[in-house]
């Protein structure tokens, strides 16, 4: 019985201890993809290291904290990160060290510098990250900042934590997901149109000829097979569609497939597992394979037509592509995993090897496809390996895209998206566009009198009319004219915050936001498209997409 | 300046004032500490019995790798107090369960907040806020999902409102003699561990089961049990000593386990009419299949070959029984630890061995890990966000504002609302609540004759109804005392079985937790089997009382038979709950495009689908699915 040793349990890394929790999640590939990943934060906030911290814990590779500013009484009060001993001394520095304390495999830079400083000292500085999360920046830094990033191509997460409210922003102008994860994948069989290996195995298997104990350890993806063979015989080829027809078909299962079949004793018949599963999968097994409409659009886009860049994503989707016209006769590659089924282990393996060949041989055109695809423009031909393309292979069918919007453009813009009503918004208690633009107004106000409403004392008075000028003016700008709101209950309440920051508020948005950069490393799950906008006061949510 | 004036001085003044007990300082406690402290509390109490494990550092930040093995509710005081030493915060390594913590001392804080992992403790402390009137902010996360809620006496439904879905157990014939699933052999193989160097718990026999109801008048199996108990069969002598015997010998271990075992099984043939029989593996012939699985990266990720599962079970004994030899004084057995490496490694190599040789799929190393250990992902990111809400329900419970408290949850992604946080109004307390209803009510169905009084109080009491110190009364009119919290006063009951105290179909019960200040009666239906072998059923409600016919049902029932939610919990192997666990799993509410038709829809969120927890949400929204 001697064979190689399985892997000694010794060799369990603590690190792979230490991120187990996590690594159940977005696996291996995951983790090494957020352990490639370089950081930049703009801003030591409460909001700023909360975010980082929920990086920096699951084991990101780098950050970088830019920040020209000196460590408060107020940071001191409401961020983790900076204590009143360290009052004075500069945020960058006293957060970076702070936050590294909390995992020695994470490497932490900090530069004494304000944002609008680097962007006209060095412009290019932003381009090497994967990621920027900026906090605390005024309207005009962040319109500075939001067109250096979409022109480098860079992701900026945007994160406002303003008294009792808050607001994310993702910027990305084009994000490829291979894993989105979706909830109700699937299982990807075709039955309905099978492979040549799965025929050849199918035809093989002969119901009528086994013992009822054979029938009974049969996989219930044989009978399914089995019972729409006979009913595209009766039928035609399309397999049932409706309720009426798939009730035939699960009659044709119970009654038909274990015809004649002699059972060893007088033991109930027909409540066989396999048969029961076999019925049970007549819902979902039976799916007409295609290609999901939010793939075709991958394929179909301009991007995998034109292939203009070497980018491994878009050679993979455009390979696929040519599977799919080609070998795959319309059809994507082949998945490769069964569900579990009642089966004796033999014939369960067999099938299981048959899914199995097929999606390595499709994944193998494909890899073909990549590697002409390759030779063909020149490029070089380690851009794409092929492990990559066995991932992509696996997932085809829950690719998403998404292209984004530049939030410079959001600032300069005209006006809201034609289908919000902004009136009828504007009568709403609760309405995420009145908290937008609540949000909106007083960075205008802060543009036009330098402080943000509300953040001296005796000024707030004053302040409240300032800020209603504020808001009616970028009405006017976003073309809602005569659009007014009812009350002013919600403009007081904003310069009642005074552009505070609380630590709760800090640590929900912290969170949220934390989770979004993450996604966007991972390029796994779908993320935030593209505004995010909270109230805690009634604990609700809104995603506005500008 | 600004910052201060952003809570109205109301909430202000009442932060400062307030006392607020932290039950649990792992992934929601330490966010929530370090939230409490930064929002202005300055009078904290956190208890918490764990300490800290290398796998809690990718989110539980107060703690660093040097505070591996110490008291997590210890070093939180530390960490937060090194950030504010001015405010008082007093730690207690501690279960929140000792009698030390009673009404009294729950009645010293304004609001409570659970940051709990499991739901005995989840539901004591709900008693104890019930008893003291005190307010009560519960919360859970598991993995991307989350959710936060409040709960006060009169004023909401309270945790034990709706019962949850029992946690997954199995009977004990599926375990021993007919396992469908990866995980009835996971479950065989951890009892395995704990028979051989484990605290040997009856219950958890891994030989056959002779008297499986299933089996009953196999012939086959009357001869062969004969054969046996005439070849000196093991049922005489423990399990472990046995395996004594032989210092651990593997062969034999593997012998009996895998083969001799099997085989007997094998001659109960009613049990195989309609399964596939298993097949017996011989030590001298181990098959050699390729198992080069796709996606596993890392070699904790791959599932090991039969072969393979033979040198790591044969290299864990070694380890195990060297362990076990060593042991002296107080500790006279092993504990099963999913963390220790060999423990593991042992669970995972025998559950595949069973698995093989029942046709049943293998599972990786990661992934037994997750079944046997309970393991719920966890995220900082998903702890950070309910951490954030808790206090804004704490703020608008300290200002008074009990209306617009809400009953939150987090999903994964945007329902169909476009919602990553769903909010809800707080429901009314269920008026047959068992827990907080004027006079609470359960009826339990199970067998009398076989019920002991040992089984009712640690199995229905303790384990079902999450009482602490019960004391137990048969409404007979004579006061007889099944039960006493008073040491040692009704030992002689405990081997007893129900019936010896006259107790039959219609008994009432009354049962009193002093600790809890919790008064229950207690139905008994007597029934002579129960659905899937279960031991006892609890019933909250008794109008969810089936027809007699329909609740007796001749031995299991088919593994694939749907597992609706039943309204009841029920214990027969029950499986602890790691970190952060419980709640949630709502349904998604987007409609599954690909379904034109009512369907059987069974998946759970999260993919977790042995975690056996689902909460009333999951029977909320049930309603708008179809089953058929």
């Amino acid at each position: 019985m001697a064979s190689p040793s399985p892997k000694s349990p010794g060799q369990i890394s603590d690190k792979s201890k230490k991120y187990d929790r996590q690594l159940r999640l977005w696996g291996d590939h995951g983790q090494t993809a957020l352990e490639s990943a370089n950081v930049c934060l703009i801003n030591a906030t409460a909001t700023g290291t909360e975010i980082l911290k929920s990086l920096v814990l699951p084991g990101i590779g780098s950050f970088t904290i830019v920040d020209g500013a000196l460590v408060t009484g107020e940071d001191a009060g409401n961020n983790f990160f900076l204590d009143h001993s360290k009052i004075g001394k500069p945020r960058a520095h006293v957060a970076t060290q702070l936050l590294m304390e909390l995992n020695s495999d994470v490497k932490g830079d900090y530069i004494e510098e304000t944002c609008d400083q680097l962007l006209s000292n060095n412009p290019d500085f932003f381009c090497s990250f994967s990621v920027v999360i900026a906090t605390g920046l005024t309207e005009k830094s962040l319109h500075s900042l939001s067109s250096n990033l979409w022109q480098n191509n860079v992701p900026l997460v945007v994160s406002v934590s303003y008294g009792f409210t808050g607001s994310i922003r993702l910027q990305v102008s084009e994000l490829c997901i291979i894993e989105s994860h979706p909830d109700n994948l699937l299982e990807d069989l075709r039955l309905d149109k099978p492979f040549p290996g799965l025929k050849e195995f199918m035809d093989t298997i002969k119901l009528p000829e086994m013992n009822h104990k054979q029938f009974s350890h049969t996989p219930y993806l044989v009978l399914l097979y089995k019972a729409l063979e006979i009913w595209n015989d009766r039928h035609g080829p399309n397999p049932p569609s409706n309720y009426k027809e798939k009730e035939i078909l699960r009659n044709i299962i119970k009654s038909e497939l274990g015809y004649g079949i002699v059972k060893e004793e007088d033991s109930n018949s027909g409540d066989e597992e396999n048969v029961a599963e076999a019925i049970k999968a007549v819902n979902t097994a039976l799916t007409k394979t295609q290609v999901p409409s939010n793939v075709q659009k991958i394929l179909n886009d301009d991007q995998c037509i034109r292939l203009k860049e070497k980018n491994s994503f878009w050679i993979i989707a455009r390979a696929v592509k040519e599977f799919v016209e080609k070998e795959g006769n319309g059809v994507l590659p082949l998945r490769g995993s069964l569900p579990d089924m009642t089966s004796d282990s033999q014939r369960y393996i067999a099938l299981q090897n048959v899914y199995r060949e097929q999606a390595s041989k499709d994944a193998e055109h494909v890899w073909r496809h990549v590697q002409t695809i390759l030779k063909e423009r020149g490029w070089a031909g380690e851009s794409v390996i092929e492990n990559d393309v066995k991932l992509f292979c696996r997932h085809s069918s829950e690719l998403r895209m998404i292209r984004g919007s530049c939030l410079a453009e959001e600032l300069d813009g005209k006006q809201l998206p034609p289908d919000v009503d902004i009136n009828q918004q504007l009568e709403e208690p609760d309405s995420p566009w009145l908290h937008y633009l609540l949000l909106r107004a007083v960075n205008k106000f802060h543009t036009e009198n330098g402080s943000f409403p509300g953040y001296y004392d005796d000024n707030v008075e004053t302040d409240i009319a300032k800020l209603k000028g504020c808001f009616s003016r970028l009405l006017n700008d976003l073309g809602c004219q005569g659009g007014s709101l009812s009350k002013d209950d919600n403009l007081h309440e904003m310069c009642r915050y005074g552009a505070a920051e609380l630590h709760a508020v800090a640590a929900f948005i912290g969170g949220c936001a934390a989770q979004e950069v993450i996604k966007l490393i991972t390029k796994q799950y779908v993320p935030l498209d593209n505004t995010f906008i909270f109230n805690s006061v009634t604990s609700t949510t809104a995603t506005l997409r500008l | 300046m600004a910052d201060v004036n952003v809570a109205p001085s109301l909430l202000d003044d009442s932060i400062r004032k307030s006392k607020i007990l932290v039950v649990g300082a792992g992934g929601i406690g330490c966010e929530l500490l370090k939230n409490l402290v930064l929002s202005g509390f300055n009078d904290i109490l956190v208890i918490d019995l764990d300490t800290i494990d290398v796998s809690n550092l990718n989110r539980q930040f107060l703690f660093q790798k040097e505070h591996v093995g110490k008291s997590k509710a210890v070093i939180a005081r530390e960490s937060a107090l090194g950030f504010n030493p001015n405010v008082t915060i007093v730690a207690k390594h501690d279960s929140v369960m000792n009698s030390e913590y009673n009404v009294t001392f729950f009645k010293q804080f304004t609001v409570v907040m659970n940051a709990l992992d499991n739901r005995a403790a989840r539901s004591h402390v709900n008693r104890m806020c019930l008893a003291a009137n005190v307010p009560l902010i519960e919360s859970g996360t598991a993995g991307y999902l989350g959710q936060v809620t409040a709960i006060r006496k009169g004023l909401s439904e309270c945790y034990d409102c709706n019962p949850k879905a029992g946690q997954k157990s199995f009977p004990g014939c599926t375990i021993r003699n007919t396992p469908s699933e990866p995980i009835h052999c996971i479950v065989w193989a951890k009892h395995l561990f704990n028979q051989l160097f484990g605290e040997a718990d009856p219950d958890e026999d891994v030989s056959p089961d002779t008297a499986d109801p299933e089996a009953a008048g196999d012939a086959g199996s009357v001869a062969l049990q004969n054969q046996a108990s005439e070849a000196g069969n093991v049922t005489r002598v423990s399990t472990r000593a046995w395996a004594q015997q032989s210092e651990y010998d593997p062969s034999k271990l593997f012998g009996k386990f895998f083969c001799d075992d099997i085989k007997y099984l094998l001659s109960m043939d009613k049990l195989w009419t309609k399964r596939t029989p298993p097949t017996p593996l011989s030590w001298d012939n181990i098959p050699e299949e390729i198992s080069d699985q796709q996606g596993g990266l890392i070699k904790d990720q791959k599932v090991w070959s039969p072969a393979e599962c033979v040198q790591a079970m044969v290299s864990s004994i070694k380890i195990l029984y060297q362990r076990s030899k060593e042991l002296n004084g107080e500790e006279s057995f092993l504990v099963w630890d999913k963390d220790d490496e060999a423990s593991m490694d042992f669970v995972t190599a025998c559950s595949n061995l069973r698995s093989h040789v029942f046709s049943i799929p293998k599972k990786s190393r990661f992934d037994v890990k997750a079944m046997a250990g309970n393991i719920i992902p966890a995220i900082a990111t998903t702890n950070a966000v309910i951490a954030g809400l808790i206090v804004f329900e704490a703020f608008k419970i300290l200002e008074g504002k009990w209306e617009e408290c809400r009953h939150v949850y987090l999903n994964s992604k945007p329902n169909a609302l476009n919602k990553v946080i769903a909010p809800s109004s707080l429901d009314s307390a269920n008026p047959k609540c068992y827990v907080c209803s004027p006079h609470p009510e359960v009826t339990v169905l199970l067998n009398v004759s076989q019920m002991t009084v040992q089984s009712f109080e640690d199995k229905v009491l303790r384990g079902a109804l999450h009482m602490i110190s019960p004391d137990v009364m048969v409404d007979d009119g004579k006061g007889t005392v099944l039960i006493s919290s008073e040491e040692g006063e009704t030992t002689e009951n405990m081997s007893k079985s129900l019936s010896d105290f006259n107790i039959s179909d219609g008994t009432r019960l009354r049962c009193e937790d002093f600790h809890q200040e919790y008064d229950l009666n207690i139905t008994i239906i007597d029934r002579e089997h129960l659905e899937e072998n279960r031991e006892f059923t609890v019933i909250a409600d008794p109008s969810q009382l089936q027809p007699k016919a329909a609740v007796e049902s001749s031995g299991p029932q088919p593994s694939t038979s749907s597992s609706k939610p039943a309204p009841s919990t029920r214990a027969t192997e029950s499986v602890e709950i790691d970190e952060d666990l419980d709640v949630i799993f709502q349904k998604g509410t987007a409609n599954d495009d690909h379904q034109q038709e009512p369907s059987i829809r069974k998946r759970s969120i999260s993919g977790q689908a042995d975690i056996g927890s689902a909460s009333k949400k999951l029977r909320l929204s049930e309603n708008d699915i179809i089953e058929l």
